[in-house]
């Protein structure tokens, strides 16, 4: 199993090392903003410790954590998430920075935000996201691990989309708390690393039972290896035909080991509008507490009327946000509720029995995006509804709670190519097994190496 | 979408938008909700899933846990005289 934690505790570390990687990371973070904040006092961790980020959405005791959005500007919250507790108790790993990402989660890109990441193998290329600092982090760092988060594919685009592996693990499997919330039956958090292996030291060191998290009761996780490998017919429908080419190779190499077979699955393919419903109900609820005083922002209109207080202050939220918060009520709105959200939670129910009964007989696999990586300037140009539609692979494992992984499997053009595997709920090893195989044939690559050794 | 429904919406959520954003996000809200009308050609019997696992129903004891730090709670707060400013009433 190819571990670069587990390579780093056992390489000597030259005096000054912390302090040249602080350094070096920070000029790099000028060109790509992977970071929201840096660390400084990581210089002073103790000799041997991995360092590791957290996607600023995820609460750092006396960090800024603002979750990509000017409503939380000043926020510093007065404890650490859970995540994060467990892993500076580890005694392994020290606090390295925030990263950056979509103002609270909502985007395939990274460019929700007041300074977007850029792609680390080329800038003028999207970071995908919303978890895009972290990606870029893990493709800029050798020895790191990037706490990160997935609502419908905030892990496996960003990490599909800068060559690194990201793993979403069984929803209910890490504690949420300390985690800003997005949609609470959907927010998952999970791990970036350049390795498997390294991805499930950390997994192993957050998991588990947490008082403070009711929804955290997934304990056992097993690693059931599967034989076969479904594509869902309906879902590659709409993948651009360069990236099509480069997947039918990648299964022509995994068909030694592997039996392929093509299925249909008509409702997998109808699985964004339920999921955006979901999650717009569940943020339009979450983002209402956002008043600007209780939290980051402190908004000093205390002439206006109480309403126009709150309604002032709320103009910092971005466009995208407003979307939300506007469908998100809408939805909840009790004379089409059951049109909408209900219904919708009804089809979560439906995507979760079919995807329950095809993963007992094997792994699903797909591109982890059904285009190839977009220029920022492409992106910027796509309506709500087309950027939507980019999450066509990554939403059915994270509607239904899936665990599921993505590696790196080639690239194009100089940009990596990613490619996701899902399987049953406390499945989570077998996911993390089927890409440490993977990287016994295949070498990931990387412009930068910070930190190297 | 008529114009009274979407005032109230932004009514209910607290937001304020310029009459251009009005246009944009209005144009962008329509486009989303007949996407999301697609769902009527779905059939579905199935008992909602508000969640996608099972998720217990563990109780914790009700017990009184001092909370100590209110500095943590000042420290985000404007302060005057010792009281937490915020809008009036």
């Amino acid at each position: 199993m190819r571990s670069f934690v587990n390579e780093f505790l056992k390489l000597e570390k030259p005096k000054g090392y912390y302090e040249e990687l602080v350094s070096e990371i920070s000029m790099l973070n000028k060109e790509y903003h992977a970071f929201t904040n840096i660390n400084s006092k990581m210089i002073d961790c103790a000799e041997g410790s991995i360092p590791f980020s957290s996607k600023a959405n995820i609460c750092v005791k006396g960090f800024e954590t603002t979750a990509g959005s000017k409503m939380l500007k000043g926020y510093i919250p007065p404890f650490d998430a859970t995540a994060v507790e467990r892993m500076l108790g580890s005694g392994s790993f020290s606090f390295l920075g925030e990263t950056n990402m979509d103002e609270f989660g909502f985007g395939t890109f990274g460019l929700n935000t007041e300074t977007p990441a850029r792609n680390a193998f080329g800038r003028e290329y999207v970071a995908g996201g919303s978890s895009s600092g972290a990606a870029v982090a893990t493709a800029l760092l050798k020895y790191h691990v990037a706490l990160s988060e997935s609502t419908g594919g905030s892990i496996s685009t960003p990490a599909a989309l800068n060559g690194v592996v990201g793993f979403t693990p069984t929803y209910g499997t890490i504690s949420r708390y300390g985690l800003i919330d997005y949609a609470n039956s959907l927010d998952k958090i999970g791990v970036m690393a350049r390795s498997s292996g390294d991805a499930r030291i950390a997994f192993d060191i957050v998991r588990g039972k947490d008082r403070y998290d009711t929804t955290c009761s997934v304990e056992k996780i097993n690693g059931n290896k599967k034989t076969k490998l479904f594509v869902v017919k309906e879902l590659m429908e709409k993948t651009e035909k360069r990236v099509k080419a480069s997947f039918s190779s990648l299964l022509d190499k995994l068909s030694s080991d592997y039996e392929i077979r093509e299925i249909s699955s008509e409702i997998l393919s109808k699985s964004i509008a339920p999921y955006y419903i979901i999650a717009m109900a569940e943020a339009s609820t979450n983002l209402a507490k956002y008043d600007g005083y209780k939290y980051g922002l402190q908004y000093e209109g205390y002439n206006k009327r109480y309403n126009d207080f709150f309604t002032e202050a709320r103009s910092s939220f971005g466009d995208e946000a407003k979307r939300r918060i506007i469908l998100g009520t809408f939805i909840r709105s009790e004379s089409v509720k059951a049109k909408y959200y209900t219904k919708a939670l009804r089809i979560r129910a439906l995507i979760i029995k079919e995807m329950s009964r095809i993963l007992h007989e094997g792994f699903i696999i797909s591109p982890t995006i059904p285009i190839p990586t977009p220029k920022i300037s492409e992106a910027a140009s796509l309506t709500p509804l087309e950027n939507y539609a980019i999450d066509i692979f990554t939403i059915p494992p994270n509607i239904g709670g899936f665990p599921h992984i993505t590696f790196p499997y080639g690239y194009m053009d100089g940009m990596p190519l990613g490619a996701q595997v899902i399987t049953e709920q406390a499945n989570d090893y077998a996911v993390l097994d089927f890409v440490s195989d993977w990287e016994e044939e295949f070498e990931y690559r990387y412009k930068h190496d910070v930190g190297s050794l | 979408m008529e114009d009274h429904e979407f005032e109230r919406l932004l009514k209910v959520a607290r937001l304020k938008l310029t009459d251009v954003e009005k246009e944009r996000i209005k144009a962008d809200i329509e486009e989303v909700i007949g996407y999301f009308d697609s769902l009527d050609q779905v059939e579905s019997g199935e008992e909602p899933a508000y969640h996608p696992i099972r998720v217990p129903a563990r109780l914790r004891k009700d017990e009184v846990v001092e909370f100590t730090d209110i500095d943590a709670l000042k420290r985000q707060a404007k302060l005057h005289d010792g009281y937490i400013l915020g809008p009036k009433l």
